[in-house]
């Protein structure tokens, strides 16, 4: 898979011998795919030459940011753009910041505490790029998914160097559309099982008021992170309910209301992942929180702007949960408890215990949408991980299903995982099949599709041919095929 | 051009050729050169509008869609090249759906706001508006046109409030995006509950973005869901009047910022007199106004909602103190309450640009907080150096998606049966237009005869635009000569 010497030292010229790399020895440490070579760019520039030069050569590419997760093809070019990671602008008059792919979120995050803002922080973590397409727990305030950009500094996986919206006619970041059409419609952002072909050098993202504190008031050291006070003005709940449909009820007029910074349809399987610091101790708070619950739930985060605000929002907030027959989980109001879960799900995002850590492995069915629809698809998916319990190939969550209400409540996102021992064939044969089987319902029932790399004919003809329409664009935007599809880059 | 097959298809009577019916759509208020199109059809179902679009690409007939009744201000409906053919959508008058629990509704295009405020409104819903649309305007016509919403705070994306859409590409090729794309026809998907809401997809990219600000160049769209928002039970309007402008933008800055406000926009004394002139009294009108007027709206729902607007209202004062301004419940001798009430409604006849001098051409443009007050200033010298009183320009600003930027628009009214003033207003557009660009203004709706200039200064995505549109529309009929096509 190595270059030629004539083509590595091309790559070399643009970027200087430090900063590219086919040591077989360095290249397992990425991913265990073989790597033409990996490349560090500093600038647009470079990137620029980097990709005409894989147009010359034909080579394919891949750019990757913080390489959360990915999937890449023997022989290609991973770009990696570490040393792309600067914050050019946060306009606090117009609310955006604009970063280069490196800037991570606990990093743009912190800056704009100091300013009173915050943003969207992604499931994925804090640890991973800023500027990425995604989803996460602060998603009924901050958005989610792609409409959090605004402009965008885009290499054409021609070359082609493209500014989007406001910059490429004004020069300025505020705005992504226009003049005319959209780009955005293409220039998504990296979300699997496809991909914006070429590389985003820079992105502009809406950033969002803050009413906490300049400096998140975190103490202790890992894993025993806590809040050394509940900032003035917040409070973070647990509230359970008998039913699916009286905690759907309630979760839904509290997006209405518009109360909740976050609203997260937490399990008490996660909860018990973000409280505890091992597994063992992750067992025995589940076991304890489930008898505690009166079935399924919703953590929720409120934050007055004023005293007063804070007040109304709180007796909103519990006449509601009243109303549709929850109660508040009591263990968790200890000071310190809330504490953490205020640290784990503003400043880290809750997903990072949830996930690995019980199994070492989990495989997911996300699905972004109409709420009240794919919450009546995942009870379905709930039910058929009880057999996969009681067998022991996967952890023991009580089968739930967890989600979130996006922009108050309007959309929304369900998410069903089984979390597993990935070196367990057995267990990773019964999970690809629950996988493939509750993919299957929600495709035969008219609820969604999910979509796999590569388009299979049979779901892109379901979905308005969308595939056939998306094959032309890559068509006319990559002649020469140098950036291909598949892998998320977070 | 060859009409038997298509009469044949649609009805001899439905493919109208009569010279005064196409002259209407020949011309508008605004420069464009007029040209008169051949014919006119108005489909009534989406199976006509497919007939149409077979047609057209079988005797490479230009089409020009239009959604919204005259009087046409941009241009946009006047076909840009000989030969056209003009879809008039304003016969498909069907409201499919409005959901209370979800928040949305789904319409055809000939479906006006004044058509369905009310809808919406018996289910307890209400729509994120432009600043008092004319009688006839199509809300799906404003939509894809991207047109500026009076509530920023439930603007959070540029494309809202579109949730999905059902478009017919150039090349017949029938579409549908977001979460009705499928799996499923809308029938099946309403029968699990789904409710055409999610805008997403299908796959990776955001297709309705792609039809939006295409001015119908990319395809015909026969139904679009948008979101709606919950009707207030209560709401407090205020105006803060003022002749410093910084400071109202300050103001209009933290209240958006955090969430505090509704409706919430700047118009100059000479819009909000336009907007209630009675009886072209408008200048009597005028001289009560403040130079600079804020509105905006706090309201309360469902739970609580004095305890809701109180609570907001100790925010806002709090700002409005700390910059030296006071909210008032009038603004002259207009109140807010009435304001409030125009503001939720499509404006009364005659459409309130038209009141002051019988015509007016926009200028629109997006720009940021720390601009905008230079660009108002030098459209002031510019107006006034051609000899147009800068008393007589009306200047709406409007901030947008939740804050990220201000849409900034100057209205020039002008009495169109003065030839001397039509050219006047002529050049002033062009003029405004250029200096307003080298000012930073961002014109991402570019219309009528300033569109090439506008899109010169883009060359990149233009050329990735054309790329696009040679998929959807290969025969380039669909309103073609419109934007950069």
């Amino acid at each position: 898979m190595a270059l030629s010497k004539e083509v590595y030292q091309a790559f070399e010229d643009v970027v200087g011998p430090e900063f590219i790399c086919d040591d077989p020895a360095i290249m397992p440490s990425y991913h265990k795919t073989e790597f033409a070579a990996v490349i560090l760019p500093e600038n647009t520039a470079q990137v620029q030459s980097i990709i005409r030069l894989c147009n010359r050569f034909k080579l394919e590419f891949r750019p990757v940011c913080t390489g959360w997760t990915g999937t890449f093809k023997p022989g290609v070019l991973y770009i990696d753009l570490r040393r792309m990671n600067k914050i050019i602008e946060i306009n606090e008059k117009n609310m955006y910041a604009v970063v280069e792919p490196y800037v991570i979120t606990a990093q743009l995050q912190a800056e704009l505490m100091k300013r009173g803002f915050h943003l969207n922080v992604k499931g994925a973590g804090v640890n991973c790029s800023a500027m990425l397409r995604g989803h996460g727990h602060l998603d009924q305030s901050t958005s989610g998914d792609d409409r959090n950009h605004l402009a965008i500094e885009w290499v054409t996986p021609a070359g082609e160097l493209v500014h989007s919206g406001s910059l490429g006619s004004a020069g300025e970041w505020f705005c992504g559309d226009g003049p005319g059409p959209s780009l955005r419609s293409i220039l998504t952002s990296a979300v699997p099982p496809g991909v914006t072909p070429g590389v985003f050098t820079k992105a502009a993202l809406k950033i969002y008021h803050w009413p906490g504190p300049t400096k998140f008031p975190v103490i202790g050291t890992s894993p025993n992170y806590e809040l050394s006070e509940i900032p003035p003005n917040f409070m973070a709940r647990y509230f359970s309910f008998p039913s699916v449909e009286q905690a759907w009820a309630a979760e839904n007029k509290i997006g209405e209301a518009e109360l909740a910074m976050e609203l997260m349809g937490f399990n008490v399987a996660m909860v018990a992942a973000n409280i505890s610091t091992s597994n063992e101790e992750e067992e025995a708070t589940f076991k304890r929180l489930s008898k505690e619950v009166l079935g399924p739930g919703f953590f929720v985060i409120i934050a007055g702007n004023s005293a007063a605000d804070f007040a109304y929002k709180k007796r909103a907030l519990f006449h509601i949960v009243e109303a549709a027959g929850g109660q508040s989980l009591k263990s968790l109001e200890n000071p310190r408890t809330e504490g953490i879960l205020l640290c784990q799900c503003i400043r880290v995002s809750a997903s990072i215990r949830e996930t690995f850590r019980p199994g070492g492995m989990f495989k997911s069915i996300p699905v972004m949408g109409q709420r009240d629809l794919t919450i009546k698809w995942a009870i379905g998916a709930g039910k058929a991980k009880s057999p996969l319990i009681e067998a022991g190939h996967i952890v023991d969550d009580g089968g739930a299903s967890f989600g979130w209400g996006v922009e108050q409540g309007h959309v929304g996102k369900t998410e069903i995982f089984c979390k597993f021992d990935p070196m367990n064939p057995v267990a990773k044969e019964a999970v690809q099949k629950w996988y493939d089987e509750q993919s299957a319902r929600a495709y035969k029932e008219n609820y969604f599709a999910l979509l796999m790399p590569g388009h299979p004919e049979d779901i892109g003809k379901s979905l308005s041919n969308y595939h056939v329409w998306w094959n032309a664009i890559q068509k006319e935007l990559d002649p020469n095929r140098v950036s291909p599809e598949a892998g998320a880059l977070v | 051009m060859e009409l038997t097959a298509l009469k044949n298809a649609m009805g001899p009577e439905r493919v109208i050729c009569d010279p005064s019916m196409l002259e209407r759509y020949a011309a508008d208020i605004s420069f464009v050169n007029r040209v008169r199109p051949v014919s006119l059809v108005a489909p009534k179902t989406a199976a006509e509008v497919q007939s149409l679009l077979k047609f057209a690409n079988e005797t490479k007939t230009p089409l020009v869609p239009v959604s919204s009744g005259a009087p046409h201000f941009r241009g946009d409906t006047v076909p840009g090249v000989g030969g056209a053919l003009v879809v008039d959508l304003s016969g498909m008058k069907q409201i499919m759906m409005v959901d209370r629990e979800r928040r949305v509704a789904m319409c055809e295009p000939g479906v006006t706001f004044a058509e369905l405020i009310p809808a919406v409104k018996k289910a307890g819903l209400r729509l994120n508006m432009p600043l008092l649309p004319r009688q006839t305007k199509s809300v799906i016509g404003s939509i894809l046109e991207r047109e500026p919403l009076v509530m920023p705070k439930y603007q959070w994306d540029i494309s809202d409030p579109l949730a999905c859409t059902e478009i017919h590409f150039g090349n017949g090729e029938v579409f549908r995006t977001g979460q009705a794309a499928g799996p499923g026809t809308i029938a099946q998907q309403r029968a699990i509950g789904g409710v055409q809401k999610a805008p997403y997809g299908p796959g990776t990219a955001s297709w309705h973005r792609l039809i939006q600000g295409a001015q119908g160049t990319m395809g015909i769209v026969t139904w679009m869901s948008m979101r709606c928002e919950i009707l207030p039970s209560l709401e407090e309007p205020f105006f803060v009047g003022s002749s410093r402008l910084d400071e109202l933008l300050e103001l209009t800055h933290w209240l958006v910022r955090m969430g505090l406000v509704n409706e919430c926009f700047i118009l100059n004394r000479t819009n909000l007199a336009a907007i209630f002139d009675d009886d072209a009294n408008s200048r009597s009108l005028r001289d009560t106004l403040p130079q600079w007027a804020l509105f905006y709206t706090v309201a309360g729902y469902e739970y609580f909602p004095e305890e809701r607007v109180s609570s907001h209202l100790v925010s806002v004062t709090e700002i409005s103190q700390r910059l030296g301004l006071e909210a008032a419940r009038t603004a002259g001798r207009i109140s807010a309450r009435e304001m409030l009430k125009t503001v939720q409604e499509p404006s009364a006849d005659p459409y309130w640009k038209l009141r002051p001098k019988g015509a007016c051409q926009d200028v629109f443009f997006l720009t940021l907080q720390e601009k905008i007050s230079g660009q108002i200033a030098a459209m002031t010298e510019l107006a006034e150096a051609r000899g147009y009183a800068a008393t007589d320009l009306g200047v709406y600003i409007q901030p947008i998606v939740q804050g990220t930027s201000l849409h900034c628009e100057f209205s020039l009214f002008y009495d169109a049966a003065n030839k001397g003033e039509r050219e006047r207003i002529r050049d002033m557009t062009g003029a405004a237009t250029r200096e307003m660009m080298a000012r930073g203004g961002f014109f991402s709706r570019p219309y009528g005869e300033e569109a090439r200039a506008i899109l010169n200064r883009d060359a990149g995505t233009v050329a990735v635009l054309n790329a696009f549109r040679k998929i959807f529309d290969p025969n380039n009929l669909m309103n073609p000569g419109k934007v950069c096509f």
